[in-house]
């Protein structure tokens, strides 16, 4: 499952994609909104075709990297308010420490490379990039 | 030839639009459609260092060659992140 979606993530779902009887682990990660001073929400602008396309390689990449069974991202586009889940990773192999390590890899690789830029918003700090 | 020029977040607000279409003459390559983006918006100048240059959602050098009907997009470094 590779997805951009503007509406709220359903993470058991995500976590449903991945299962399979011979995976031995599934290693969820979410990256969610952090309070800041001033910050009510971040917004998510998404390249969405060439970020769909990165996504589907970036899945291709931890297969023969790290030998895992099945992966997905789906990651929001637009306002996410402070708490709310910006991606969802989830990731089975047969063990514990493949998909450890895929998880952590996809997710800087996500940071790294997949165009989508975030922007504070709140009522003092109206359009302030964040890093 | 026509061709469609997407910018993203700074550079969007930077031109005022997300979108623009461009008439370019055959042969024309993708750094010198930027030489005349950067013309007509200076204030993209500033950023000229860390932009890069997709074609068709593929990076490419400034050297490739532009077709009818591409997409070129102009991006920003990405949110990248404190890990």
């Amino acid at each position: 499952m590779i997805e951009i979606q503007r509406n709220r993530i359903d993470v058991g779902s995500v976590v449903d994609s991945v299962r399979r009887d011979d995976a031995g682990a599934i290693v969820v990660f979410l990256g969610t909104v952090r309070s800041d001073p001033d910050v009510r929400a971040l917004d998510y602008e998404v390249y969405k075709p060439m970020a769909l396309r990165m996504l589907t390689e970036l899945v291709e990449r931890a297969r023969e990297k790290f030998g895992v069974l099945e992966l997905s991202i789906v990651h929001r586009a637009g306002r996410v308010p402070v708490g709310g889940d910006s991606v969802v990773i989830a990731c089975a192999a047969a063990h514990r420490s493949e998909a450890f390590a895929a998880c952590a890899w996809v997710m800087d690789e996500v940071k790294r490379i997949v165009p989508i830029w975030k922007t504070e918003s709140g009522p003092a700090k109206r359009r302030a990039r964040r890093p | 030839m026509q061709i469609e020029v997407r910018l993203f977040a700074t550079y969007r607000e930077i031109v005022g639009e997300g979108q623009l279409a461009w008439t370019l003459r055959d042969g024309t390559t993708v750094g010198q459609l930027l030489e005349a983006v950067l013309t007509k918006y200076p204030r993209l100048l500033g950023h000229r260092s860390s932009m890069l240059l997709v074609v068709n959602h593929e990076v490419v050098r400034s050297d490739a060659v532009l077709r009818e009907g591409d997409e070129v997009a102009l991006l920003p470094p990405v949110s990248g992140g404190d890990r």
